[in-house]
């Protein structure tokens, strides 16, 4: 019994640190620059295709994660460049624009793959005995790696002169501008640092998730749930909005089904949205 | 005038019937047939037009409202087959997804005064659920197989008949829409695609009418679902899918965002493309990918803009002379005191204001003065419910104003004129004279008569006769003025609601002298005309000496000194404040 209940409790963590690390490049996106990157899944499905090709030349998969890295970085500064510095003082076409953005990727990797679903053959298969049970060691791994990844990022943000240079620009842009900061770098490296956010997440949870064109929708959702209920431009908003949006997946979905799950996450939001519109935790 | 009036509403609708009745004739059954199916997605497409280029916000999964429709349309006629008293709930494919888009709308827009991204991703959302929902239900829906075998319309075989109920259906909502689009409430629309918060000061509830447009939208896509169920005779899940909600945003931009013959140029034209291409031509939906974030980026208005010089010629029609006098508003009441209680705002940590109280109990042009950061226009903000009251109350005739939202505080007589004009760009000074004349009092089936259109106040004519760009200028987009006819148009728009408090933030911000002497003259003759109670934020002391009675002095966050301007003048802690000597 005691088994069973841990391995819930780190099926219920896996959950939440999934959705905090898909999440967190929207975060950036969303919470910082205020740009709705309807592409965001887009980004993912990219990076998760990265490893699909990594597979296909034969080559060690941490490759993967690198090419999706760079693949993301790249597609992302022209993205920014063509479809979202022209759009600055139209936010509501940049909506669009990102949405066309995201058809267009889905639309390319069909082409080029097909519409079939792909999987990660990787050899990590093996277990850990966590509170008397066994569990895959590649979640335990990839849980690690999240919580150690989020608080760098969150350490970088706080102490960096580039952190603080990024929080001067969301506060004031144009404040920030008069004072020397050239806002338009900072926002497309911040831009470029969401896009690989996102690719990099797909990587990592390629050997996990059925890999498909339409695969990014679902993830989208996901991580703008998290925004709408833990609130924009903190941490501890998306931490918190992971937990919320995580458990009451993971619980409705084992009590009912999946399909309960997913209204029961649509219903969170939008009462969310109607009551309580700031999340949970406000932006300081 | 009848909103048909005029070769640019009844020519385009003329030719799109020709065309219509030419295809059977012309081509053959078939053809009509094909035609048909995208003639329905065409439908559902001028309800994202209506939304999205009409009231500025962007539905990502209208699908699921065809796709309702077409569900309880199949479901009915299946039934009906056995039982003839399942006709009686057909109605349901309309109205069901009407009620649901209605009541969503209502429920998103409820607490917003702006139209981003959160709806767009909660329809989205929705949309994806429906296709779930109706892949896994499969005891009502059939799951993945569908719903099979749904019989014909009675008498109208789906190869033959069917296309002409189709046309019928097509063209009705095409008149209807161009006819909601020339009605008062087309013109309400459309401020608030451009500037929602202006429109809840005049007392317009704007989640209200967003909401109107959202479930007239539903009603569209259910209508179209509910014709597509005989019209194919096979309802599967896709129906509702993601996809097809994505394909009817393409087409909406393509053929024209903000056009009801736009939205049926999309979907004819590049969802018959697409249907034929896709197969052949792999990279087809990448190129029309391309396309939409090329149109989006480029070209706004989409194709049917190309015709646009056309339409202006055409639209060239003499103004009406008409003039329907407007319902009164209701005059002085005895009760027309504001109070302030011990008011505090505090923003981010920062107290703007600190225990305020302030009574202003007579009629006329009260004073508000006080150094930059007093808190004068945190006072407006505070009393028009733009900023939360952290304690402390705020009466107006006697009714307290915590909770109340900002249309509803404008209901009560409240009229405020911004800082900063807040104008609609797009909309011509006519049309704004026309919003601020039915402010709080056009209620209900009024935004549905043209004769709305033509009322008249006194009040409006005086003002345009004191002001006389507004009657040159009033074809003209409000976008075009100067900055100083935007001040002085962003006085009239406060004064022609008549209200019983009226908030002036600095209404001569940027005006020359000459511009500020007539500025001030209107103010005064209003306030005595009206015989209102006004507050008037200046920091130009001849301007405040010329109109107010009595004077309020605030200093951080506080009220520091009431009397005439002479009295406080001659107050020590007053001319501390001006002078820097105290903080």
């Amino acid at each position: 019994m005691d088994a069973l209940v841990g391995t819930y409790a780190l099926n219920l963590l896996y959950q939440c640190a999934l959705l905090a690390l898909v999440a967190l490049g929207l975060a950036i996106v969303f919470g910082q620059l205020g740009i709705m990157n309807m592409a965001h899944g887009e980004f993912l499905m990219l990076g998760a295709y990265a490893m699909v090709v990594v597979q296909r030349a034969g080559l060690p998969l941490w490759t993967g994660v690198l090419l999706a890295g760079v693949a993301c970085a790249l597609l992302g500064a022209v993205v920014e460049r063509i479809l979202i510095r022209p759009l600055v003082s139209r936010p509501f076409d940049t909506l669009l624009a990102t949405w066309g953005l995201g058809i267009l990727l889905r639309k390319s990797v069909e082409a080029g793959f097909g519409r079939g679903y792909q999987s990660i053959d990787h050899g990590w298969t093996g277990t850990l005995q966590v509170a008397g049970a066994p569990y895959p060691a590649y979640r335990l791994g990839l849980m690690a790696a999240i919580a150690i990844a989020l608080g760098a990022l969150a350490w970088w943000y706080r102490r960096s002169p580039a952190g603080a240079r990024v929080q001067a620009m969301v506060s004031n842009p144009g404040l920030a501008e008069a004072m020397g900061l050239n806002t338009r770098r900072l926002a497309l490296g911040a831009f470029v640092v969401g896009c690989v956010c996102a690719g990099v997440a797909g990587a990592l949870l390629a050997p996990l998730v059925r890999i498909e064109p339409a695969m990014g929708m679902d993830w989208l959702l996901a991580s703008f749930f998290v925004l709408v209920v833990g609130g924009l431009g903190s941490l501890g908003g998306l931490l918190a909005g992971a937990a919320l949006i995580g458990g009451t997946q993971v619980a409705v979905a084992s009590a009912l089904d999946a399909t309960a799950g997913s209204v029961a996450v649509l219903l969170l939001a939008i009462l969310f949205l109607w009551r309580r519109p700031h999340g949970l935790v406000a932006r300081p | 005038m009848a909103w048909w009036r005029g070769p640019d509403v009844w020519l385009p609708w003329c030719l799109l019937a020709a065309a219509l009745v030419a295809v059977p004739v012309l081509g053959d059954d078939y053809l009509a047939y094909q035609l048909g199916l995208y003639l329905l997605y065409g439908l559902v497409t001028q309800g994202i037009a209506l939304t999205w280029g009409r009231c500025g916000f962007l539905p990502l999964g209208q699908a699921l409202f065809f796709g309702l429709g077409a569900y309880v349309s199949g479901a009915v006629l299946k039934g009906s087959e056995h039982q003839a008293l399942w006709w009686a709930a057909w109605p349901l494919a309309v109205l069901g997804p009407a009620v649901l888009a209605w009541a969503l709308a209502r429920v998103l827009f409820a607490r917003r005064f702006e139209s981003g991204p959160f709806f767009s991703l909660i329809t989205l959302a929705l949309g994806m659920l429906g296709f779930q929902i109706a892949s896994q239900w499969s005891s009502v829906t059939g799951g993945f197989n569908g719903l099979g075998g749904i019989p014909d319309l009675p008498g109208l075989d789906r190869y033959a008949r069917l296309y002409w109920l189709i046309v019928g259906v097509v063209l009705l909502a095409t008149a209807a829409w161009v006819a909601l689009d020339r009605l008062p409430i087309g013109t309400l629309w459309r401020a608030t695609a451009e500037q929602e918060n202006r429109l809840q000061f005049f007392g317009f509830a704007t989640d209200r009418l967003k909401a109107l447009a959202f479930g007239l939208s539903g009603a569209l896509g259910g209508l179209a679902g509910a014709l597509y169920a005989p019209h194919q005779g096979l309802v599967t899940p896709p129906v509702m899918g993601f996809q097809l909600s994505a394909e009817l945003v393409i087409w909406a931009a393509v053929g024209g965002r903000s056009s009801p013959y736009g939205a049926l140029l999309g979907a004819v034209g590049i969802g018959w493309l697409s249907a034929t291409l896709r197969q052949e031509f792999v990279y087809w939906e990448v190129i029309v990918a391309l396309l939409f974030i090329a149109v989006v980026l480029r070209f706004p208005g989409g194709a049917v803009s190309l015709a646009a010089p056309l339409w202006r010629r055409l639209a060239r029609r003499s103004a009406s002379p008409r003039a329907v006098p407007a319902p009164t508003r209701p005059g002085p009441r005895d009760d027309e005191v504001l109070v302030f209680e011990g008011v505090r705002v505090v923003q981010h940590g920062v107290t703007i204001l600190d225990g305020l109280d302030l009574r202003v109990a007579t009629r006329g042009v009260h004073g508000l003065i006080g150094p930059n950061g007093a808190g004068k226009t945190s006072t407006f903000n505070a009393l028009t419910a733009r900023l939360p009251l952290a304690a402390g109350r705020i009466r107006w005739c006697g009714e307290d104003l915590a909770g109340l939202t900002a249309d509803a505080i404008a209901r009560r007589g409240v009229g405020r004129k911004f800082q900063i004009p807040s104008i609609f760009p797009a909309l011509t000074v006519a049309e704004h004279l026309r919003i601020a004349t039915w402010a709080q009092r056009a209620h209900g089936m009024d935004l549905l008569r043209m004769r709305t259109q033509h009322w008249r106040t006194p009040l409006r004519d005086a003002v345009e006769a004191e002001l006389p760009f507004l009657v040159e200028a009033s074809g003209r987009p409000a976008g075009e003025l100067s900055q100083g006819q935007r001040q002085m148009l962003e006085l009239v728009l406060t004064l022609l609601p008549e209200p019983r408090l009226l908030l002036l933030d600095e209404p001569c911000a940027g005006l020359s002298t000459h511009e500020t002497a007539q500025q001030l003259a209107l103010i005064a003759t209003a306030v005595a005309r009206l015989q209102t109670t006004a507050l008037l934020i200046e920091h130009d002391f001849s301007a405040v000496e010329r109109l107010a009675t009595q004077v309020h002095v605030l200093h951080q966050g506080r009220l520091l000194a009431s009397g005439t301007l002479a009295q406080l003048q001659a107050d020590a802690a007053v001319q501390a404040v001006y002078a820097g000597g105290r903080k």
